[in-house]
């Protein structure tokens, strides 16, 4: 590596080690400029919060999905949520985004998020038709949400839901909050 | 530890033999600045490389969402229009650095024997980095890339015999759309990496073969590193240097408007060290039936001649045909340059030119601004209708086209080119459309019915003026009226006169006696003649006046007996079809007169533009 069996142009060492630390300080910098914006431009997602995908709907984020009467007593209904969402560069109008299931227990209403929390995939009805099931790693819960089997990491994600009364009188409309939350760990963490 | 480490895997692979062969690679006659260019290249082609992946995480090769993407990259993204900006500038830098490197082996010499199989490796890579250019120039699917792209694969196939077909085969079919684009996409991030990657190094190979051309009375010898190495170096960091600081001083690389195949008067230009082939294919001399010759024949004998270099030294005497060769291109470069200025100089002095491109930059600016609105953004159907759904936009352009030869619009008509070749304002012959169907339009109109911006411009439509003159209403009532009136606008799509009459804000506004007396005395709203039983004069049903579905009829059927059929013929508006005008088109017109889009950008409207 020193090239002794050359004629070197410039004699000294001093020189030689300049260009040695000078040849890697450029090359780092070089490098430097291109990997910073580089790894900024694939963390973008993280770095960037304003990119999640689907709109609050309303200000407080409650969107109407049925009618109280749509639902029979004890009897689970899936509904899907509707709302604008933006999909990196593509704005969609309203249509729908995601599902959730409803189940009223005399003029209490509860709304599970229809993705599973163990890894997102669609939850379904039982074959029993007594309990939710998720058909890819056969997730079971009960209607109260509680897990039936020791595959999800936790119950079925509730959802806030609010009855407001309509101007007609006694069937209000179900209005419920939706979000999405981490899958695959014990806690429910929103998605922000 | 580190050492034992390093000595297995020296035993294993052989690294430090192979490191010291590229390290301590001898440099004949010493380590120079003149030998910077292949490495310049080299590094230039290296920030492609970089950069080029990582827009290719988030770019979308199909016409309905390469420009949305490309978008996204340069203005929703972190440091996006940084990387775009380096592969942008990057691709112009490694065309220049490749000429240069041209240029210091041609003055060298080291073209010659031996290494004329290295000339002809460099000359591929010249050709590989111009299709580069060729192709990533269309990618963002803006009207730049499109109208560029259009006219280079259209010279592609005036080529004889093969032409057509290898111009059909790039395209994708006769029509450029998503297959051109994905067909490009292929080969700007797959092939061609992929034959530049072997080229240069078969280039890089050979180079080592026989070193580099030293100057006759060099003597001594340095080893690669550090010296050469250390020069290298800072000649990349320069380049990198440069290419950053257009990157930054430009923000970024620019994005013309969505490509737009109708576009009538797109000023399509090339990128800029095409212009002398653009400039040439202008001149006369290569009009009409010799365009073979400047499209297809002059660039051939050029690259031929190029090819041929080594073997000058065959027929001439050494020196001699180092001149020739060297004479040859600084002749090409100054001819090029001469025609480039040429290009520059009369874009410049043409002033048709500076009006379509101030034209192309309305669309720019306006698309730029509507994609990042929260009430706008890139639809669905594509990027192409960011403008096209557009109604300040697209529904001023229907306007120019289609009704402005009648109308006026805020108070302008059209200029047409008059008898004497100048340009003059058509003339009014119907409404001001701006505003039309609004409340201060209503207003206006029923406080002047005969301002040329209402009905004093169209031959026949003297009946406002007549109520005008007549009526007995007093200031407060005609508030009442104008209030009732603007109800109209509201009609829905689906709602009938009794669903309509039987809304209490309706059945109880204070307008309607007033309009029934008033106004009902000609125009005839509903069959039974709760609003008037008409008559007097012929006018139109005013029912849903200024809602869409008036507004949609009275374009499509002007002349039905429920709008103004009652005219003379020869004073009717004529009817506008779908064939003349497109639903899309419509909306858009509607929506402009009610005032439904976004605003212009306050930025560029302050500019004045």
């Amino acid at each position: 590596m020193d090239g002794s069996s050359l004629t070197p142009t410039s004699p000294g060492t001093d020189r030689r080690t300049f260009h040695k630390i000078a040849s890697v300080v450029f090359g780092s910098i070089l490098g430097l400029v291109l990997t910073i914006p580089g790894a900024a431009f694939v963390l973008s997602p993280v770095l960037k919060r304003s990119g999640s995908s689907g709109d609050s709907g309303a200000d407080d984020g409650f969107r109407p999905i049925a009618k109280l009467s749509d639902l029979e007593e004890g009897i689970p209904r899936v509904f899907p949520i509707l709302g604008k969402s933006t999909d990196a560069w593509v704005r969609y109008p309203e249509e729908p985004i995601g599902s959730v299931w409803v189940i009223r227990k005399g003029k209490e209403v509860t709304a599970y998020s229809a993705e599973c929390p163990h890894l997102g995939c669609a939850v379904g009805l039982g074959p029993d038709g007594n309990s939710f099931y998720c058909p890819c790693h056969t997730s079971s819960f009960g209607f109260d949400g509680q897990a039936k089997n020791k595959i999800p990491p936790r119950g079925m994600d509730s959802l806030e839901v609010k009855l407001a009364a309509s101007p007609s009188g006694d069937d209000p409309e179900i209005l419920v909050k939706f979000l999405r939350f981490r899958t695959a760990v014990p806690e429910k963490t929103p998605l922000v | 530890m580190f050492k034992r480490l390093s000595d297995w895997l020296d035993d294993r692979t052989g690294y430090r033999h192979l490191l010291e062969e590229a390290l301590d690679e001898p440099v004949k006659g010493g380590a120079r600045w003149r030998y910077v260019f292949g490495s310049a290249v080299t590094t230039a082609f290296m920030i492609q490389l970089v950069t080029g992946v990582l827009l290719m995480t988030s770019y979308s090769p199909s016409s309905s969402t390469a420009w949305g993407s490309v978008y996204f990259i340069s203005y929703e993204m972190v440091g996006g229009w940084f990387v775009r900006g380096l592969h942008h500038f990057g691709a112009q830098a490694m065309v220049v650095l490749l000429f240069l490197h041209l240029l210091q082996v041609l003055i060298a010499g080291a073209y010659r024997s031996p290494r004329e199989v290295n000339w002809w490796l460099g000359m591929v890579l010249l050709f590989i980095t111009l299709a580069f250019s060729l192709t990533g120039y269309l990618l963002p699917w803006d009207q730049k890339g499109y109208w560029a792209t259009k006219v280079a694969t259209n010279i592609m196939g005036i080529t004889p015999v093969v032409g057509p077909y290898v111009q059909k085969v790039v395209v994708g079919g006769n029509e450029y759309g998503n297959q051109t684009l994905t067909r490009f996409y292929g080969i700007h991030v797959g092939v061609l990496p992929g034959l530049l990657v072997l080229t240069l190094a078969a280039h890089i190979a050979v180079f080592r073969r026989h070193g580099v051309t030293a100057p006759e009375k060099a003597t001594g010898s340095d080893p690669f590193w550090p010296k050469q190495v250390f020069m290298d170096t800072v000649a990349s960091l320069a380049v990198l240097g440069v290419v950053a600081f257009f990157a930054i001083a430009e923000r970024g690389a620019p994005l013309d408007a969505p490509a737009e195949p109708s576009s009538s008067d797109y000023p399509a230009r090339p990128e800029w060290y095409f212009l002398s082939l653009f400039q040439m294919l202008k001149r006369p001399e290569f009009a009409g039936e010799n365009e073979i010759i400047g499209a297809i024949i002059v660039p051939g004998a050029i690259v031929t001649a190029l090819f041929a270099f080594p073997l000058l030294d065959k027929i001439f005497p050494r020196k001699l045909g180092h001149f020739l060769a060297c004479s040859l291109v600084f002749a090409l470069v100054g001819v090029a340059g001469l025609l480039t200025m040429q290009a520059w100089k009369e874009d410049a002095a043409n002033a048709d030119f500076q009006v379509t491109r101030a034209k192309a930059d309305v669309a720019r600016k306006r698309a730029l601004f509507l994609a990042g609105h929260p009430e706008a953004g890139v639809p669905p159907e594509g990027s192409r209708y960011v403008l096209l759904n557009d109604p300040l936009y697209a529904g001023s352009s229907v306007l120019e086209r289609k009704c402005l030869s009648c109308h006026y619009y805020d108070g302008k008509g059209v200029l047409e080119r008059g008898h004497d070749g100048k340009m003059v304002m058509t003339k009014q012959i119907a409404a001001d459309l701006k505003g039309f169907g609004t409340r201060p339009w209503l207003e206006g109109l029923l406080a002047n019915p005969s301002d040329a911006k209402y009905f004093g411009s169209t031959p026949q439509l003297s009946g406002m003026a007549q109520w005008k003159k007549t009526t007995k209403l007093k200031p407060d009532e005609l508030k009442t009226v104008t209030d009732f009136v603007a109800e109209f606008a509201k009609v829905g799509d689906e709602e009938t006169i009794d669903d309509w009459l039987s809304r209490n804000e309706i059945s109880e506004h204070p307008g309607l006696e007033l309009f029934k007396k008033d106004c009902g005395r000609c125009h005839t709203v509903d069959a039974e003649g709760i609003l008037g039983e008409g008559g007097e004069v012929e006018a139109p049903n005013l029912f849903g006046w200024g809602s869409p579905r008036w507004v949609r009829r009275m374009i499509r059927h002007p002349n039905a007996a429920d709008r103004y059929g009652y005219l003379e013929e020869k004073d009717q508006m004529p009817g506008f079809g779908q064939t003349e005008l497109s639903d899309r088109e419509m909306s858009v017109l509607i929506r402009l007169f009610s005032g439904q889009y976004v605003p212009d950008d306050p930025a560029t409207a302050a500019a004045g533009h």
